[in-house]
């Protein structure tokens, strides 16, 4: 939007943070930090793309964990995946499904 | 009831649902009785000083409620269009307008109240006079510690906390240029906009709480030195608060020489005071980043005079603040809604602002009412993703808490009807009068909403272009849109609180918001250079505009966006494919799906064979969502003279609607040619297209508009 969401960007960033914070591979970590550059420094329009590609990271984040019984560390990936999730619907970069 | 018109002049009739869904979404809410006898603007006399035959000299009323050591000469110099200069001759101190003038006045009333984000914590009152000292022992620090001086960029990376519009106020009152960075970005984005603002010096803070956790920040601060150091810019000196004097939140050492902490060094400057230097109106006060559809983010630089005019006039009539207002913006100041309607345009009018520190749900949905409550909140201020996000956690939660708010306003993104009903039925009571407002980073403050004592509310709608701002819709030629129809929104004028550029480049600036549509690149006349919002809208019989999205378009398919760039990107890296332009086709089940129209590179023919591999590629590349209901391979794609492929045309296509005007296409031929590969293709395959609402008619016309 030409509207004023940069703001949109800067939560997305501090989300993909935490997503980042909780990833368990170097590769995990470093898709993180891609998908929060493409945040800061991307067009607005991308960050729907964004989100999804970080839920999707989220989500396997999870699978391997629950696959290798890391209880702690899927709490965590499942609790930063439900803020994300969460704020994409609410920003509508997400629908609610 | 009114009787729609179809494009081709019949008439239809409506039917009694759709007069009802039709009352429901347009139905209009006045101002609430008790609001309108004090309200600022009241008198719809205002309207008429503000007529275009007023025009540049009805914005003195703006900046007379601002203090002037020099008056202006000239309101609007265009000598140098599209590079308008406001109150040419003036000259004033943007923090002797919002701090020092008040202290004289009322030095007890309160200018800042800080809430902290644990609730335990007391919320800390800085009166004007406090907030004066303030702001001089830092200017002494700022010019005598660092060095700084007029004209001089320094980059702040701070959270919300008042150390923040001190540190703001502080730089105003030397001239200093300060660029902040939203706190919660990466250390890397905060040294991309330290190596392009040439900033010197880095002001941050060692940490902050956000949802509960005190975040260490300070970590950052190594980081974005680090980055602008690879693009060759040094730091001198990181002056450091400390979210709690005598802790320090972060893990990361202070580097000697070049780290300080703030606290440590002011009371050397303790009780100093720095004499506001009196700046001309176009000296700039700050740069604002913001993301552009390419290339890095750019700089808008935005004036003194202007500016601060331009917020504080706004301020007063649209959000209604009067001195004695308790006003809370719950946006984040790293952005211009916070430069603009926390610190600068509030401040500028001598009122009490709250800077609360967390986020809006902590500990709880109840969190934000009970903060109106214990302050006295009387305006309020925040985004549709907060308004979403609040009803969900708590729809109820409001009507526990005793508060009043007189006026709420909405920014940053359209609002839902259905949304904006529960803002003004649950958070306002049904008592206080909403202004919904459009507009973005470069304009510096409103250009879209209503009066809100004068014009009434219209969920869903922004309202008319506000006073002084003259909206037209275009098309892709140039021409006016007429209501009813969508198309690009421009400003046919200037206004004071528009950017004066883009830090660095003036040549993006010319190129992103003028070129589009300006009628004579040596003209002088204003009226020659619409400023092109890159937004699309409609506009009503009544004359307020809906706000449809931008121009760059972005498919919504099951609640995921997915931008056509990216997408078209992905079928482009198919070695065969020469061109491609993605598309959004209804679907009663997922809202939208994609199709994608590709030509091919000379020497390859179509085949099953070939939709598949496009299909296939844009699946791998962006994921499942983005896979494209139909590839359709075409000879060419319909095209501008200027060779830009015209997407609303393919988009009308396989929507089935009316393709428009195609004569002003380079290749004319080329549609009817499509139109009956496409629609004979899916009507075989069964895929039966239904007529399309006036809204979806409106959304395919304006698709690809760039």
């Amino acid at each position: 939007m030409g509207m004023t969401q940069q703001y949109l960007a800067g939560e997305l960033s501090v989300l993909l943070g935490r997503v980042q914070a909780v990833t368990t591979t170097e590769a995990a970590g470093r898709q993180a930090w891609s998908l929060r550059v493409a945040a800061e420094q991307g067009p607005i329009q991308g960050l729907g793309w964004v989100t999804v590609r970080a839920l999707a990271l989220i989500d396997r984040l999870c699978w391997d964990s629950l696959n290798r019984g890391d209880i702690g560390a899927f709490n965590r990936q499942a609790a930063a995946g439900a803020a994300l999730r969460e704020f994409g619907v609410c920003s509508c970069l997400l629908r609610d499904t | 009831m009114a009787e729609d018109t179809g494009p081709e002049g019949s008439e239809e009739q409506v039917s009694e649902a759709q007069i009802a869904v039709h009352w429901r979404e347009e139905e209009y809410y006045p101002p609430p009785a008790s609001f309108v006898p004090q309200a600022n603007a009241d008198d719809p006399a205002i309207l008429e000083r503000f007529a275009e035959d007023k025009f540049p000299d009805c914005f003195k009323e703006y900046a007379d409620l601002l203090t002037w050591d020099q008056t202006w000469h000239t309101t609007l110099d265009t000598s140098n269009a599209p590079f308008w200069k406001w109150f040419v001759g003036g000259r004033l101190n943007a923090s002797y307008n919002c701090v020092d003038r008040h202290a004289a006045a009322n030095p007890d009333r309160t200018a800042i109240v800080f809430v902290p984000e644990p609730e335990s914590d007391e919320h800390v009152h800085i009166s004007y006079a406090d907030l004066l000292r303030q702001v001089n022992e830092f200017a002494a620090l700022l010019r005598d510690f660092a060095g700084l001086k007029a004209g001089d960029r320094v980059t702040l990376h701070m959270p919300m906390v008042p150390e923040l519009p001190v540190t703001m106020l502080a730089c105003a009152r030397l001239g200093v240029i300060h660029s902040e960075v939203f706190g919660g970005f990466s250390g890397a984005a905060c040294g991309a906009r330290i190596a392009d603002s040439g900033s010197r010096v880095l002001i941050t803070m060692d940490g902050y709480y956000r949802a509960g956790q005190m975040t260490d920040h300070k970590v950052k601060a190594d980081e974005a030195i680090a980055a602008a150091a690879k693009e060759g810019q040094e730091v001198d000196k990181v002056l450091v608060w400390r979210r709690r004097p005598g802790q320090y939140a972060s893990q990361t050492p202070m580097a000697d020489g070049r780290d300080f902490f703030v606290d440590e060094l002011l009371p050397r400057y303790a009780g100093q005071t720095v004499e506001p230097a009196s700046m001309p109106a176009q000296a700039p006060l700050f740069l604002m980043y913001t993301s552009g559809t390419t290339g890095r983010p750019k700089g808008c630089e935005h004036s003194t005079g202007g500016y601060l005019s331009y917020v504080a006039g706004t301020s007063k009539y649209y959000q209604d603040i009067h001195p004695d207002d308790v006003y809370w913006c719950m946006a984040d100041i790293g952005w211009i809604t916070g430069h603009s309607y926390i610190v600068y345009g509030p401040l500028a009018l001598g009122t009490t602002t709250v800077i609360y520190e967390g986020v809006p749900n902590y500990p709880d949905g109840g969190r934000p009412w009970r903060i109106a409550e214990q302050l006295g909140v009387t305006i309020f201020h925040t985004s549709p993703t907060a308004i979403r996000m609040l009803r969900k956690v708590g729809p109820d939660e409001p009507e526990k808490y005793n508060y009043r708010f007189k006026t709420m306003t909405t920014v940053g993104e359209p609002i839902e009807p259905e949304v904006w009903r529960w803002y003004f039925t649950e958070v306002g009571k049904g008592q206080a009068a909403i202004t919904d407002t459009w507009w973005q980073t470069e304009n510096g403050g409103f250009l879209g909403s209503t009066l809100p004592a004068l014009q009434p509310m219209k969920p869903g709608s922004c309202g008319p272009g506000v006073l002084g701002i003259y909206p037209v819709i275009y098309d892709e030629n140039g021409d006016e849109v007429p209501a009813g129809k969508a198309g690009n929104i421009c400003i046919r004028n200037p206004w004071p609180g528009i950017f004066q550029g883009v830090w660095g480049d003036p040549e993006r600036y010319l190129s992103t918001y003028y070129r589009k549509y300006n009628k004579n690149p040596d003209s002088k006349d204003w009226h020659d250079w619409p400023y092109f919002c890159n937004d699309g809208a409609v506009q009503a019989a009544d004359g307020y505009y809906r706000i449809l999205g931008r121009v760059d378009d972005v498919i919504n398919v099951a609640g995921h966006r997915l931008g056509t760039k990216e997408i078209e990107s992905a079928a482009l890296t198919v070695p065969e494919v020469a061109e491609a332009a993605a598309v959004p086709v209804v679907d009663d089940v997922r809202g939208r799906v994609v199709e994608i129209y590709v030509s091919l590179k000379p020497g390859y023919e179509p085949s099953e064979e070939m939709e598949d591999k496009v299909s296939k590629t844009i699946e791998t590349v962006i994921g499942k969502i983005a896979r494209p209901r139909n590839v359709w391979i075409v000879t060419d794609m319909p095209k501008t003279r200027s060779g830009k492929i015209m997407r609303r045309v393919i988009a009308s296509v396989s929507n089935f609607a009316d393709v428009g005007d195609v004569s002003t296409l380079a290749n004319p031929e080329v549609v009817e040619s499509i139109r009956h590969h496409v629609q004979a293709a899916k009507l075989a395959h069964g895929e039966v297209p239904r007529e399309l609402t006036e809204a979806e008619q409106a959304e395919i016309k304006a698709f690809g508009a760039e």
